[in-house]
């Protein structure tokens, strides 16, 4: 049986199934009876404060071994667990004849049913660790086992439908092979944990688990996003190849990780990353990120139903920007059509939202929305080297309406004596019509970055979500080619540097295709980055 | 009982580390101690509550009961106001 899921950490592993059984999650008696209520909240003390410590211990432990971030999660635990609404909430029940371990997971549960109606990924997350420590009081209330890891003695697999930071904590060193897991995305905390480890991982499988629970081997491709249950004699020898083969690739390439990107005959070429969100920052400088090509800002905007503020938009920019110091970042100004609804936009419903209203063509009509946008850009530019992109372009009156509006939220700012920073502006080149037009939009750019993905889709007037039209959505199509190279030339004539962010920037394939025609910065998903600076390594100019 | 106005310094907002700061310093006293936003009002004692509770840039009362009422406030507020995360 095959479950695909997402592809949280990279690599290949096939082991043993290993399915914690944790306890604390069934209540054992519902209720108690009037005389025993003193006792029953004797015991909630009790127990609260055996986890407290045991969660302290953990802390303590990352926290001898250097792992600081990780220590601050279980100290955020020990707290919860000693928390005194939390203890009167229980209490309150139990004199209502409730037992106290039902209690204590009902409270748990109405807190984190709070944390989860708040409208924030930080805080939406923190309603599992409300119910992960409510479960925890909850077995040690009936001596039943804690992590379910007790039983864990050979290297394995593990299945679960989600795996919470005192699960994985508690994981004795060695004994993981990979994660594979129901739930959760790849910023979910088993996915970041995964990969400090080293060990594949794939998450979101979704309720195909349930059916793979029973297996007694799991063969795991983190890179994909796929496991196999129960493989069969030529997978689990595929898979050992494939694993030595990774092992070997992983040792040979960490010697270009953090090496500048030359060519081999010197040129420079800046191999960056690709940022969905802030907080991909720090991982993607790890893979040894020279800059970020292409900072989407659509993250900001999604699931909410209002519109980010400047001041939150400033937080976001400026982080990554002191994150990446001298280091350049660019930044592409919001890039939604009729697909997505923006809160306070007029938008109306759309046939063809890739044909649409979108891009630099939304964010022209509705200075509401652009400029707060371009004063948080020309405000995060302070500190750091940061550019901005402008996505959707198809003629160079575009650019030039964007740059007044960017130059008015300048005079504004500077008005009102905020600081701010130099910042170059760029375009996408991601239609047929801009790199066709890439002279004029040269003499006003100061670089361009290819966007390969929509630049293909336009092309070759093939939907990229469309799988029956795989064959049309490869960016080494003579048309695509022809594009890109009208673009570089059209750079080259006029003295700017042009990118390519888009997957065909990560393609060890396509790389040599696109250095030929003289693009000198890559941006990619930052794991490829050390496979693409040695690609560039060996590249030279013929 | 003392109160004070404060406006939240950390760029997070009351989570993480600053939200740790706040509970540290509440915890130090034997005062009850509460913060107030709006209409809502949650034990500035209790990690749960005080997760989330405002963003950067908001207003919120410390307010306090208690022997080091006083003091309970202005050293609340002020891990408050800390422009630090």
């Amino acid at each position: 049986m095959k479950l695909s899921g997402v592809g949280a950490s990279e690599g290949v592993a096939v082991g043993p199934a290993f399915v914690p059984r944790t306890g604390g999650s069934e209540p054992e008696r519902t209720g108690i009876g009037e005389r025993e209520v003193e006792a029953e909240i004797g015991r909630f003390g009790d127990a609260v404060r055996v986890v407290a410590a045991r969660i302290s211990e953990t802390a303590e432990g990352l926290r001898e071994s250097g792992n600081e971030d990780e220590a601050g999660i279980f100290d955020f635990h020990a707290e919860m667990a000693e928390d005194p609404e939390l203890a009167s909430a229980v209490e309150e029940r139990v004199k209502n004849l409730q037992s106290p371990e039902a209690a204590v997971l009902a409270a748990g549960e109405e807190y984190a049913a709070e944390f989860e109606a708040i409208e924030d990924e930080y805080l939406s997350s923190r309603a599992d660790d409300v119910r992960d420590v409510a479960r925890q009081i909850s077995a040690e209330l009936m001596g039943q086992a804690d992590s379910g890891f007790e039983a864990l003695y050979e290297p394995s697999v593990v299945l679960a439908k989600s795996l919470a930071p005192s699960d994985t904590a508690r994981i004795p060193k060695g004994l993981a092979l990979a994660f594979v897991t129901a739930e959760g995305s790849r910023t979910s905390h088993v996915s970041i944990m995964a990969r400090s480890m080293g060990i594949p991982a794939v998450v979101g499988v979704g309720d195909a688990l349930s059916g793979a629970l029973e297996a007694e081997t799991v063969a795991v491709d983190g890179t994909e996003g796929s496991a196999i249950t129960d493989p069969d004699p030529e997978t689990v020898a595929r898979f050992d190849k494939l694993s030595q083969a990774l092992a070997e690739e992983r040792v040979a390439l960490d010697q270009y990780r953090h090496a500048e990107a030359r060519t081999a005959d010197g040129l420079r070429i800046e191999v960056a990353a690709n940022l969905g969100s802030a907080s991909e920052a720090e991982e993607a400088l790890e893979w040894g990120a020279e800059g970020v090509g292409l900072f989407r800002t659509e993250f900001l905007f999604m699931e909410r139903d209002d519109l980010p503020t400047e001041e939150e938009q400033y937080d976001a920019y400026s982080t990554v920007a002191r994150a990446f110091g001298h280091k350049p970042v660019i930044i592409r100004t919001l890039d939604v059509g009729g697909d997505k609804n923006l809160p306070g936009v007029d938008q109306i419903h759309e046939d063809n939202p890739f044909l649409g209203w979108r891009g630099i063509r939304m964010s022209l009509d509705t200075p509401d929305l652009f400029k707060p946008q371009l004063r948080a850009l020309l405000r995060a530019a302070a500190h750091g080297n940061v550019k901005v992109m402008f996505p959707m372009v198809v003629e160079a009156g575009e650019l030039l309406a964007a740059k007044e509006m960017l130059a008015e939220a300048r005079r504004e700012l500077e008005e009102q004596g905020a600081d701010v920073g130099e910042i170059e502006t760029g375009v996408m080149i991601e239609t047929p019509a801009a790199a066709v037009c890439a002279a004029e939009l040269a003499a006003e750019a100061a670089f361009f970055s290819i966007g390969t993905n929509d630049l293909v889709q336009y092309t070759l007037a093939a939907d990229r979500g469309n799988e029956r039209l795989r064959r049309l959505q490869g960016a080494d199509h003579p048309a695509v080619l022809a594009l890109i190279r009208q673009t570089c030339s059209a750079a080259q004539e006029a003295n700017i540097p042009v990118g390519v962010c888009g997957e065909a920037a990560g393609d060890p394939q396509l790389i040599p295709n696109l250095l030929d025609l003289g693009v000198t910065e890559l941006s990619m998903a930052a794991p490829s980055i050390p496979k693409a600076k040695k690609v560039v390594s060996e590249w030279k100019r013929t | 009982m003392a109160q004070r106005e404060t406006t939240v310094g950390p760029e997070a907002g009351i989570h993480g580390r600053p939200a740790a700061r706040i509970l540290k310093a509440a915890k130090s006293f034997s005062s009850q101690i509460s913060l107030v936003k709006g209409d809502r009002e949650v034990n500035a004692k209790s990690i749960i509550k005080i997760t989330g509770f405002a963003r950067k840039g908001e207003q919120v009362i410390v307010r306090a009961e208690g022997d080091d009422a006083e003091q309970a406030v202005e050293t609340v507020a002020a891990e408050i106001s800390a422009d630090e995360d």
